[in-house]
């Protein structure tokens, strides 16, 4: 399952290489923000596992994370940071993909707890996926079970020199090897499995389409896609009945 | 005042206002972190934040109502600052007025209520429709204070206002000419910004930050933006009308800080209200201080 080349290594940042930079400040602008992305990380809490237990302390009086400036967000779509704290059931994985792809990039990914790493003590659980870091890109692991708050903030600091080194780009792989994860959920949830969000359409806005995005999961993903259909509008369940 | 001079009163009243309220934003979160006994965020938080925001890569945008709702939501407010009087700038106060401000501080919420609109998210439609039937019911104390203030003045003008009360010192303060309406303004505050306890229109556990839940990017920076200006606004306001506005910034500003940081440091305390009980207690005591307050005035 993990070969050397599926491991996230830090790659170096491809930023410039699709559009061409006029402005001579860019770089300087770049920086900036870089920096405030560092300094400024939204969490999304979606707790999955026993690990969540150790986020309480880490974010209130004794740990304080909104120092370094992290808070917790409840919407996908304001988050910069999935937390994954602890073992992955393949149900909470389907909503943890679901998740992660309507966050907003560049967003980041931690996993916290053993079981996030390897499987930890469910490595023989019949009903969990195993190593996460094949279904989405990983930016920090902080390993332990469960790892105490100080382990936890160490490991945002980490992400946070990464972020203002500019060396967090694992969002983007997402979309240079989706082809890699998608034939690792399909594994998983079977061949007819499909997310609303659009991945291949957003790789080629990003300019991040590569030959590894697009293959022969992708392909089968093609063949049972659905369109996206918009809910129905009604007022209660019982109107449906009726006609 | 000759044309050059309102232009550039016109562009620093906004920024002026976007500094101060960036500091009362922080202020606000020092106060919720100090009273859990957390540091709280650094110095600069509220502008990482907003930096942030902005430079993300994603942006989606859900069509053209969306982006004139944001537009609106901090339009409206850079109206409304404009109308402020201000240590030094006087703007547009002249031929504004109280009434014209107070129509002005509504266009963010309807703002919002559109674009919140066409994102479709149900979560949104909720939190949209408690804000705006919360802003129902402080809309009504809210309107008596001010009609209060405007009737013992006997002017609408907020320069004249802020002129009447500095001719006579600390006397003759709207607060001591009118404790029962200042009262009044000072129960209605917390909610006219929009805080805790009345909140319930944001409640994050439950519908996921209701109008906000689809706003990401510039547009969630866009509504951090928005908030600078609410807190200002809303400190700025109190103070004209009871707490004699300021001849220099520097008696000025403690007063708009502690206007904000009262009700702050006591509201962060409660828990929120549910919708109907933030209606019956705005309509019940700000309402019932407010009339006893214009009773008192009009005697
Ligand atoms: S590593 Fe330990 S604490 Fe963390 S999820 Fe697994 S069993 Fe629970």
């Amino acid at each position: 399952m993990s070969k050397l080349d599926n491991i996230p290594v830090r790659h170096q940042p491809t930023e410039a290489a699709g559009r061409k930079r006029t402005n001579p400040l860019a770089h300087v602008f770049d920086e900036l923000v870089k920096f405030c992305q560092s300094r400024s990380m939204f969490m999304l809490h979606y707790c999955t596992g026993c690990g969540a237990i150790e986020l309480p302390p880490a974010m209130t009086s004794r740990f304080d994370m909104e120092r370094l400036g992290i808070q917790p967000m409840v919407t996908p779509r304001q988050a910069d940071i999935l937390l994954i704290t602890g073992y992955v059931s393949i149900k909470t994985l389907k909503r943890i993909i679901l998740t992660y792809e309507q966050m907003q990039s560049p967003k980041y990914v931690i996993g916290i707890c053993s079981c996030t790493v390897n499987g930890g003590m469910y490595w023989q659980s019949y009903a969990t996926a195993k190593v996460l870091k094949d279904y989405l890109p990983v930016d920090v692991y902080i390993a332990g079970c469960m790892p105490r708050p100080e382990a936890v903030i160490s490991g945002m600091r980490e992400l946070m020199s990464d972020i203002k080194s500019g060396r967090a780009q694992n969002w983007k792989r997402y979309y240079e090897n989706y082809d890699h994860y998608l034939g690792n959920q399909q594994k998983l949830f079977g061949e007819d499995w499909q997310t609303p969000t659009d991945i291949i359409a957003e790789a080629r806005h990003y300019g991040l389409m590569t030959d590894r995005t697009l293959g022969e999961h992708t392909a089968l993903l093609e063949k049972h896609q659905r369109p996206l259909e918009a809910l129905e509008m009604r007022l209660s369940a019982r109107e449906k009945q009726k006609t | 005042m000759n044309l050059s001079e309102l232009l550039i009163e016109l562009l620093l009243m906004p920024l002026v206002a976007f500094v101060i309220g960036l500091g009362m934003v922080l202020m606000m979160r020092k106060i919720a972190a100090r009273l859990g006994r957390r540091i709280g965020p650094p110095l600069l938080q509220p502008i990482y934040d907003i930096i942030k925001l902005y430079g993300k890569r994603t942006q989606i945008s859900h069509g053209l109502i969306h982006e004139i709702g944001i537009i609106m939501a901090v339009g409206g407010y850079v109206a409304a600052e404009t109308l402020l009087p201000v240590p030094g700038m006087n703007g547009l106060a002249d031929k504004g007025g109280v009434i014209t401000l107070a129509y002005v501080m509504m266009i963010p919420s309807l703002g919002m209520a559109l674009g919140v609109g066409q994102c479709a998210n149900p979560n949104g439609s909720i939190g949209i429709s408690r804000a705006l039937t919360a802003m129902l019911a402080y809309d009504i104390p809210f309107i008596l204070v001010i009609f209060g203030a405007a009737y013992v003045y006997g002017t609408t003008n907020l320069a004249d206002i802020i002129a009447i009360q500095q001719q006579q010192g600390v006397s003759g303060w709207g607060l001591m000419q009118m404790p029962l309406l200042a009262l009044a303004g000072m129960l209605a505050l917390p909610a006219v910004m929009g805080k805790q306890p009345f909140e319930i229109y944001i409640a994050p556990a439950e519908i996921a930050t209701g109008p906000m839940v689809e706003m990401s990017g510039k547009f969630m920076g866009g509504l951090f933006v928005m908030q600078c200006f609410q807190l200002y606004t809303a400190g700025v306001l109190y103070t004209t009308l009871f707490l004699g506005g300021g001849a220099y910034w520097i008696t000025f500003l403690p007063k708009i800080y502690a206007v904000v940081a009262i009700p702050m440091a006591a509201a962060m305390l409660f828990p929120r209200y549910r919708t109907e009980d933030v209606i019956r207690l705005m309509w019940k005591w700000p309402v019932l201080v407010g009339l006893m307050g214009l009773a008192v005035a009009m005697k």
